[in-house]
């Protein structure tokens, strides 16, 4: 049989041409993963990220690998290693070691649930994998990642007055994280176009959703039952 | 259509009150020009978009629920909401609420405790789009049109979360909801506003819209991707129909143009703006000048 997806497998052996016990295996089936023993999976993983209400779905899956072919990442425009199907696959079997090696793949799902969409399974694809990278983080897997740090500086911003002020959360995020392009001229001319249309809710213009205040209260209270501390 | 004589609350959203506000001014012409109310939630909070849930889901689902509950407090049958993020976010709590019910009783739980009424699940979200094509008609909108866009050849761009997933928002699956793998009433509404509209590859493509400064690699090479096959199939301009998509490809502009060249530029704008320069009125009113990137050039060659 041959063999798929072939980039994911560490230590693939292909020869120009070869014989085996004096038979030509040119061809197809002229392909050898290199023997390898896998130990170490920690079973309990999936149940982690079942646990999770967004990873309730994970074990639906049965490997048809539609989400990864619809996947907006995994084309040519995106990231070809971003491969969802195979993130599950991992997550059930628990092998951490190859998820690992995926620590900063797997936070860059872009949300835009086409394998939400066409998952014949009924699995919240994009949910879990958000899951996944969540029980690899809790578990000290893998770092922050400029997307949990995203989420984590928008909601900050949206928990002040319950709507959000995009430039504020654009200007604190970009001097923290320094992204190459948001240089200060190219900043400069945005917040001007943007100022100048006054299409802002920045500083002491921002605007308030009445009766946040309770709002927030409970907010805060299901943060913290999540495990999140305080917004700042 | 049906929901004609129902009650529809309009959400807006954080956008349209920030950078989408070229949407939200078009979207009134065109609300009132084709006899449409527009009933604001007063107080609306931010939906959460696609971020909070990736931090707590009870929460991702409390903040949608609010709006909706107050728009049912309004009397709404309808939430109506002009972005794409808002959609998902406002279609998925309604889901979860109706029919989760371990979710249900905790969201309960919530609202109570911030002296909000109860909600579980009945008011319909709609996306603007939806709602201008469905409670009117197309036929209503061409008779309205004034100064046809004769000769504008425009490449719709519906983004990600519009008809995404059918689960949470229905499409595909109820009647009055546009086909989730083949979007065509944006098209069917420039049509009829006199603009010929382009079959291209990457309609629903994502925009990197969700991280476009926390992953610039995937934002800026997924916008290029909708400029260029834009392009290539000969559009004059990208019509949009939610913010986040249109400020973004917007922002990536200067580093698509250093990276691919000038060529595969097109100006971006709003469908409402499209559709009110269509009703006759300005690209001043329609707040064309507001747009990060210029449709004036264009827009002026034509006419208008
Ligand atoms: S589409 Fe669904 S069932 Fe198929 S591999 Fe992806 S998650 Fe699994
Ligand atoms: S939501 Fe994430 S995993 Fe799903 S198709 Fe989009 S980028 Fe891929």
């Amino acid at each position: 049989m041959p063999i798929h997806e072939k980039s994911l497998i560490d230590g693939v052996i292909e020869k120009d041409s070869a014989v085996v016990d004096g038979v030509d295996v040119s061809g197809r089936w002229n392909t050898f993963i290199k023997e390898r023993l896998l130990t170490d999976y920690h079973e309990d993983f999936v149940q982690e990220v079942k646990s999770l209400q967004g990873g309730k779905t994970v074990t639906n899956c049965w490997q048809c690998g539609t989400c990864t072919s619809g996947c907006c990442l995994h084309t040519d425009y995106g990231l070809r290693e971003f491969n969802p199907r195979y993130f599950i696959y991992l997550a059930q079997t628990g092998n951490v070691d190859e998820l690992k090696k995926y620590e900063n793949v797997i936070w860059r799902c872009i949300s835009c649930n086409k394998c939400v969409e066409r998952c014949p399974k009924g699995v919240k694809v994009e949910e879990v994998v958000h899951a996944i990278d969540e029980v690899m983080r809790k578990r000290g897997l893998a770092e922050d990642t400029p997307g949990s740090r995203w989420d984590r500086t928008y909601l900050d911003n949206i928990m002040v007055t319950g709507v959000l002020d995009e430039l504020g959360l654009t200007l604190k995020y970009v001097r923290s994280e320094k992204p190459a392009d948001f240089t200060r001229g190219f900043m400069a001319r945005m917040a001007f176009k943007i100022l100048k249309n006054g299409n802002v809710r920045t500083g002491p213009i921002r605007r308030r959703t009445k009766g946040w205040k309770k709002m927030k209260k409970v907010a805060d209270s299901i943060l913290e039952a999540d495990g999140y501390g305080s917004t700042k | 259509m049906a929901q004609q004589n129902e009650k529809m609350a309009y959400y807006p959203g954080c956008s349209m009150d920030g950078l989408g506000k070229a949407y939200q001014k078009s979207t009134e012409v065109v609300f009132r020009d084709l006899d449409i109310p527009m009933d604001r939630i007063k107080d609306y909070n931010c939906c959460g978009a696609t971020e909070v849930k990736n931090i707590s889901y009870d929460l991702s689902v409390f903040l949608p629920t609010r709006n909706l509950a107050l728009a049912q407090e309004m009397g709404a049958k309808t939430v109506i909401a002009p972005c794409n993020g808002c959609v998902y976010a406002l279609a998925r709590a309604n889901k979860t609420i109706s029919e989760d019910s371990g979710s249900r009783e905790r969201l309960g739980k919530y609202l109570a405790e911030a002296d909000l009424p109860q909600y579980s699940g009945e008011v319909e979200v709609k996306h603007v789009l939806e709602v201008i094509r469905n409670s009117v008609g197309i036929e209503a909108v061409r008779s309205k049109v004034s100064k046809p866009l004769k000769g504008l050849k425009v490449a719709c761009y519906y983004g990600c979360l519009y008809t995404r997933p059918k689960v949470y928002t229905g499409a595909g699956l109820q009647s009055g909801k546009d086909n989730p793998e083949h979007p065509f009433f944006m098209d069917e509404l420039l049509q009829a506003a006199g603009a010929t509209t382009v079959d291209y590859p990457v309609k629903t493509i994502c925009c990197g819209g969700g991280h476009t400064i926390a992953d610039r690699e995937v934002s800026i090479g997924f916008s290029a991707a909708i400029l260029n096959e834009a392009a290539r199939a000969g559009a004059d301009m990208v019509a949009t129909m939610c913010p986040l998509g249109q400020v973004n490809i917007e922002m990536n502009i200067p580093k698509i143009t250093e990276q691919y060249g000038a060529g595969i530029i097109r100006p971006v704008v709003y469908f409402t703006q499209l559709m009110g320069l269509a009703f006759g009125h300005s690209r001043r009113e329609m707040a064309i000048q507001e747009n990060l990137s210029d449709a004036n050039g264009v827009l002026k060659r034509m006419g208008y």
